[in-house]
């Protein structure tokens, strides 16, 4: 890697002198840190191009699997007996887990390029968090978790993107799931902002789990950051929830962040401004 | 009988995605014709006019929308586009060219042939 040395002088040089001689270098330096940037962001877009195109192009064939299953869980070719009825059931849970995971890396990828647009409408906040929550209901139910839904009275109705808010809900929500052991608790709550926040909606996402160390409170956002990212880790995923729940809260002009440390369980957060600029 | 069947057109180059749907239109009933490029939609629809046309929009040879007007020259009833992409631009493309629907594959099995019903009965 090309690395531009500090120069220590900052008094005016002359080109003949030595100091000259380490100020043409320095440019030449530069230059070429430029030219690397360029290489190096134009092969960034291409990988998040190729992002795009292979999870587009992985749907096609995941359609025939699930599509095939479905053919045979609907009796449409005949009856099946209850034990051939549990395997089909579980290529179609197991074709839809790996669907939503092609769908998060189109989601990264379409972020990463500046691609994803808003569809804003005014809606309540307490509708989703109960939606996302029906939705994980038989998760929750399966680990004996325990969920509580508390919107503050004042909490206004916003205008915002409706799926993509329930998207961020989902993946905090999948999140405090999969790291809250059996018998723990979940929060999902939403209250007016103060100070800077006025004029936005805070909404909370908290757990009883694990929780996790303030030292990975960054990395956790960045994109396929996992805090175990060892071949053996006890937890998977495509390590993108996180980023694309950034991305989604910032494409509204809120922002999001975490409060944990390890033992302590987790407070995710993120604000949604009332209103978007139209 | 035969001829009484409702015709519906699956333009997919994808033969397992074809096949799947082929078995759950023949068994509710319908006469299935199916077209894995824009060439052979072409042919078909000028044989054969569907009622309603199943149609991918990634086709080896073009863009599948670009079918979707000389479809409904041809005589085909309705075009409901069938896509992986599942965003505002898609869903706003493919109304433009003429679509009656637009349904993000993959479509729950029971669910794509009853939303095919109010277009092969209506």
């Amino acid at each position: 890697m090309t690395r531009v040395e500090r120069a220590t002088e900052s008094k005016p040089l002359d080109p003949h002198s030595a100091d000259g001689d380490h100020l043409a270098s320095l440019e030449a330096q530069l230059k070429e840190a430029i030219v690397e940037i360029a290489e190096l962001r134009a092969r960034d877009a291409l990988k998040t191009q190729f992002l795009a195109n292979i999870s587009h192009d992985l749907r096609t064939p995941l359609t025939a699997v699930i599509t095939h299953a479905e053919i045979l869980r609907d009796g449409i070719l005949g009856d099946l007996a209850p034990r051939q009825m549990e395997s089909v059931r579980g290529i179609i849970s197991g074709g839809r887990q790996l669907l939503n995971q092609v769908g998060e890396i189109l989601t990264y990828a379409r972020g990463a390029a500046n691609q994803l647009t808003l569809v804003c409408t005014e809606f309540a906040i307490r509708e989703t968090l109960e939606q996302v929550s029906t939705l994980n209901e038989s998760l929750l139910k399966k680990k004996k978790l325990h969920l509580a839904v508390d919107v503050a009275a004042d909490v206004p109705h916003i205008v915002a993107d409706r799926e993509k808010i329930a998207h961020v809900v989902g993946n905090l929500l999948g999140n405090a799931i999969e790291f809250t052991p059996t018998d723990g608790h979940i929060w999902l709550r939403a209250r007016r902002g103060a100070g800077h926040d006025a004029e936005c909606v805070v909404v909370e996402v908290a757990d009883s789990g694990v929780g996790i160390s303030p030292e990975h409170h960054d990395l956790i956002f960045r994109e396929f950051a996992q805090v175990d990212s060892t071949p053996s880790r006890s937890h998977h995923g495509t390590g993108l929830g996180l980023t694309i729940a950034r991305k989604l809260v910032e494409l509204h002009n809120g922002r999001i962040w975490v409060e944990s440390d390890l033992g302590e369980g987790s407070r995710f957060f993120f604000t949604v401004p009332f209103d978007q600029p139209e | 009988m035969a001829s009484e069947q409702a015709h519906v057109l699956i333009v997919e180059d994808n033969e397992l995605v074809t096949s799947a749907m082929a078995i759950l239109f023949e068994s509710a009933d319908r006469r299935v014709s199916t077209a894995g490029t824009i060439a052979e939609a072409l042919g078909v629809a000028a044989r054969d006019p569907a009622k309603l046309v199943l149609l991918d929009l990634t086709l080896p040879d073009g863009d599948g929308l670009a079918l979707v007007g000389p479809l409904l020259a041809s005589g085909c009833g309705a075009v409901v586009a069938l896509t992986g992409r599942d965003d505002p631009e898609t869903r706003a493309r493919c109304l433009e060219a003429g679509c009656v629907e637009v349904l993000v594959k993959p479509v729950p099995a029971r669910e794509l042939v009853s939303r095919s019903a109010v277009w092969l009965d209506g």
